[in-house]
């Protein structure tokens, strides 16, 4: 049964005609054409498809679509301008965290709703954040110490 | 030598399009008129088609084909042609393609696909070589000895043998006969799936004028190529094979596989693409799996140490299709010596059918399983000598003047495992004791030597399309595959280095397209570095000869009394006479117009020099280095619960010259990661009946960061190699080799028991631990 869902992405309003067995992956990848989310596996195991939704992380694979109307969401290409990066996107480069990349997206906005809602969480709230995404490339190493990276820099732009 | 950029963190040049979700992965790609397909899977691992009705599925809406495999009329393969395209009247496996639903849209083809009705007739099913082995087995494919295949391949006829692989190297009677000690046993690694996080996928488009368009998460798109035009009996340049960004590999997304699958699909709905991307479920059935390897191993050895014999047969439950197997065994056998040095050996590997997803390439290559039985084997050894593991260790060690099983002669340019052993054991050894069992834990402390053996074809070669544009940047073409492990940054470094130029000035490479993209075989085996390291040498050198030759004319002077310094061509001996490389670029054009001299862009390719194909003992040239490493481990045994903790683990590798300290550091953790993954959790498990277990992420136990080691060292000796460039050699394999054993090492070392089976889980461990308090 198709509905007609109203939301905004990265801060413009999209209104979308949906299938009630849609979800928020489908709507961004194949109705809006924003394929930086991604999807890695079939049962909210991966957090590849990470978005942001009214500030918290979103498994976008088992977010149901019509469950989005009037909400807010950020999704990676509302993460960088065209010219500057995000932070975090910046920390994770320069701790070497960025291997083939398809794990990135989700990491970059899980770690955006984490230091959103709060900036000076403990290493073990980071771990436990990150320890919901899979790499198969970095060992880990390389993108815990980006995210401590970022929350430093996220810190040091506060002022 | 004095090296400007090699040995640098310099960036990487993909990581920001990355980081941003701008690259492309395959599922990113958006065609005109795409269209979707979906595949039915068979109810049983193994049975007689008797029927498909499709004429439901048909019916669906957006539903443009229904596919089966009763028209198919052709199998493939690059060593033997044992794989279809999909089932045609027997299915072989749990994973294996059916029947399709090609539809306007992905959801619409797997709603189409339920409406499938297949009836089957069942067959006995086996999961293990040693069951497809029995006497009355019935034969998975009949008519094996019948297919096409490269030569030295022999399937035995009525077993379920497709190959058998033996090596001799002197003689191994004589080698037990002069041994005062025997040491023997089982060791089994597993099926498991290199599970990147990407899942692999492809497109296909049979195009009006009679020629195919490819796209695919491939390593292989020559190969790919090659195979789609021998099937479709076009010619190799009228298929055109697209690779966008790869989201990791780790050697499953290696061959050609699920490119024909699709490729049938399209051939029915020509003139449209079709594409498919497995669901994480298809990922892990309907590609390729890894190990499956059992190794039985005996090793004869004198009192003092000196090792004299070592026999090895290994079991590989290859799947149902070999053809993506085969090397792995091989590779698998004739590196069961590990890193050490015996003077007789007989090792025989045999590739035995199973009903199972057929195995290919996992990084590692058949290494890591037969080294898990030698490194464990090794502890044993010492330990029924009553001699210091070490010690024993280096008294076989593999070295100059000594002969690899393959009877390769070794030289001081192969590397040095004894400074890496030395490099990891002073730094987890270095205290004499391990922290004493608490209430708590247990604590142990493990270390294996390894080897990696190179693994190519004699034809196989990497190029290298090198450019210089009229502003003296400089734009590289290769046909190697970027999955994640940093060869672009590679590329820019050693081309940078041996230009003489900044790494700003080079543009590398991103997608790869069959149509523009130079020659390359594969992308496998850890080589692009000292394979593609040595092309972009070789088209750099050929690049500043043509410079100094148009120069030669320009300046009026001899080619050889010339130098080229990275922005200019000069004279020797006086330097104020030169001309810059941007004027040379296009060729000089003088003041009145007149040009002379050729655009400055070249091509080279680099080989494996000398490789060569097995002789009759099974022995030849590998025709590249071989890598020596260490690795250790401290870690602490939960008692309550039996978990393994890795508190530390250490990696050191003679890796002849780093080319990028940030980059291999990534390899290197991300490898160890992976292996203690198989170690202590990975499993693909199948039922007896041959249903998947665990065919999801969130029943499949994938590490997660709190599985990492707490700490990770990671060192190199640099022990310069004579065919890589600057003296390089590859590492993206070699860092899962020796994590096994490591660790089962340590294992041992905290509670006394010797495991032979990985993945070692918890409830194993502790088992074990019960069983020895009631003792
Ligand atoms: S794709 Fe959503 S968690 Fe894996
Ligand atoms: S960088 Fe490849 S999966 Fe994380």
């Amino acid at each position: 049964m198709a509905q007609t869902i109203t939301f905004t992405v990265n801060g413009s309003a999209k209104s979308v005609e949906i299938e009630g067995w849609e979800k928020l992956i489908d709507v961004l990848r194949d109705r809006l054409n924003l394929t930086g989310t991604k999807r890695g596996c079939d049962d909210a195991s991966c957090g590849a498809c990470v978005v942001v939704v009214d500030g918290e992380a979103a498994r976008s694979c088992v977010y149901l679509a019509k469950k989005l109307d009037g909400k807010s969401v950020v999704t990676i290409e509302g993460m960088s301008n065209g010219t500057a990066l995000h932070p975090i996107q910046e920390a994770l480069i320069e701790a070497g965290a960025v291997q083939c990349g398809y794990c990135i997206p989700g990491i970059v906005m899980a770690l955006y709703a984490l230091f959103t809602r709060k900036l000076d969480v403990s290493e073990d709230e980071i771990l436990e954040e990150l320890s919901h995404h899979l790499c198969r490339c970095t060992g880990y190493e390389a993108i815990l110490e980006g995210a401590r990276l970022a929350q430093k820099k996220m810190a040091e732009r506060r002022g | 030598m004095d090296l400007k950029y090699v040995g640098k963190n310099i960036a990487r040049p993909d990581a920001a399009p990355k980081a941003t979700g701008r690259v492309q992965f395959l599922d990113d790609i958006r065609l005109p008129g795409l269209l979707h397909a979906a595949f039915l899977r068979p109810e049983y691992a193994h049975a007689k088609i008797i029927s498909i009705d499709t004429s439901e599925a048909e019916k669906c809406e957006g539903v443009v084909k229904v596919v089966t495999g009763r028209e198919c009329r052709f199998r493939y393969g690059e060593n033997i042609k044992d794989r279809l395209p999909m089932a045609v009247d027997r299915v072989r496996w749990i994973g294996e393609p059916v029947a399709a639903v090609v539809a306007e849209s992905v959801h619409q083809a797997q709603l189409a696909v339920k409406k499938i009705k297949a009836v089957y007739e069942p067959l006995p099913v086996y999961i293990d070589a040693r069951d497809s082995l029995k006497k009355d087995a019935v034969l998975i494919h009949e008519d094996a000895p019948n297919f096409v295949r490269l030569p030295g391949m022999e399937p035995v006829p009525g077993t379920n043998i497709a190959n058998r692989y033996t090596l001799k190297k002197g003689d191994v009677g004589k080698g037990f006969a002069e041994a005062e000690v025997v040491v023997e046993g089982e060791f089994n690694y597993p099926f498991s799936s290199s599970a990147a996080i990407e899942p692999h996928g492809a497109i296909v488009w049979f195009h009006e004028d009679k020629t195919i368009e490819a796209w695919s998460s491939s390593i292989c798109p020559f190969i790919v190529r090659e195979d789609m035009a021998h099937v479709y009996g076009l010619p190799i340049s009228d298929v055109r094979v697209h690779i966008p960004e790869i989201g990791g590999c780790f050697g499953y997304k290696s061959d050609v596989t699920i490119e024909q699958t699709v490729a049938y699909v399209a051939s029915f709905v020509p003139g449209r693409p079709v594409k498919w991307v497995a669901t994480r479920k298809e990922d892990l059935l309907s590609t390729l799996i890894g190990h499956g390897f059992r190794t039985q191993i005996k090793i004869g050895a004198k009192k003092d140490g000196s090792l004299t014999a070592l026999k090895t047969t290994i079991l590989h439950s290859t799947g149902a299709s070999m053809d993506t197997g085969i090397h792995v065994l091989i590779a698998c056998t004739h590196n069961s010596t590990g890193a050490y040095e015996f003077p007789h050996c007989h090792l025989e590997g045999l590739s035995v059918y199973t009903n199972t997803p057929p195995v290919g390439a996992y990084r590692g290559y058949g290494h890591q399983e037969s080294q898990f039985a030698m490194e464990r084997m090794m502890d044993i050894l010492a330990r029924k000598l009553r001699m210091d593991p070490f010690a024993l260790r280096e008294k076989n060690y593999l070295g100059p003047g000594k002969v690899t099983s393959l009877g390769e002669r070794l030289w001081e340019s192969n590397g040095d495992v004894k400074k890496c052993a030395d490099r990891v054991r002073g730094i987890v050894f270095a205290n004499k004791k391990k922290p004493a069992e608490d209430d708590r834990y247990y604590y142990g402390r493990g270390f294996a030597a390894l080897m990696k053996s190179p693994k190519g074809a004699s034809f196989s070669s990497k190029s290298c399309y090198l450019k210089f544009n009229s502003d003296g940047s400089v734009s590289i073409n290769m046909g190697g595959a970027e999955v994640g492990q940093g060869l672009r940054t590679v590329v820019r470094q050693v081309a940078a280095e041996a230009l003489k130029i900044s790494p700003e000035r080079i543009r590398v490479y991103t997608e790869i397209d069959t149509q523009f993209s130079p020659w390359e075989w594969q992308t496998i085996g850890s080589m692009f570095t000292i394979q593609g390291g040595r092309a972009i040498l070789r088209a750099a050198e050929k690049a500043i000869a043509q410079m100094k030759r148009t120069a030669s004319q320009v300046l009026r002077v001899d080619e050889d009394r010339l130098v080229y310094d990275g922005d200019s061509i000069y004279l020797n001996h006086d330097p104020g006479v030169r001309v810059a490389v941007t004027k040379l670029a296009r060729g000089y054009t003088y003041d009145d117009g007149v040009t002379v001299g050729e655009v400055v862009h070249t091509t080279a390719d680099a080989r494996l020099p000398r490789q060569s194909n097995p002789d009759a003992c099974g022995q030849g040239t590998m025709g590249i280095t071989y890598t020596f490493g260490a690795q250790a481990c401290e870690i602490r045994i939960e008692k309550a619960t039996g978990r393994v903790l890795i508190d530390h683990f250490v990696s050191c590798f003679d890796v002849g010259k780093v080319i990028n300290p940030r980059q291999i550091r990534g390899q290197v953790t991300g490898g160890v990661m992976m292996a203690i993954g198989s170690t202590l959790h990975e499993e693909l498990k199948f039922t007896p009946d041959g249903q998947a277990v665990n065919p999801h992420f969130s029943k499949y136990r994938f590490p997660t960061i709190l599985d990492a080691p707490k700490k990770q060292t990671v060192e190199f000796v640099e022990t310069p190699e004579q065919i890589g460039p600057f003296g390089a050699r590859g590492i993206g394999e070699h860092p899962v080799i020796g994590v096994a054993p490591a660790i089962l090492n340590a294992v041992h070392d905290a509670i006394g028991v010797d495991f032979c089976e990985i993945p070692l889980t918890k409830e194993k461990v502790l088992q074990a631990i019960t069983a020895k308090r009631a003792r």
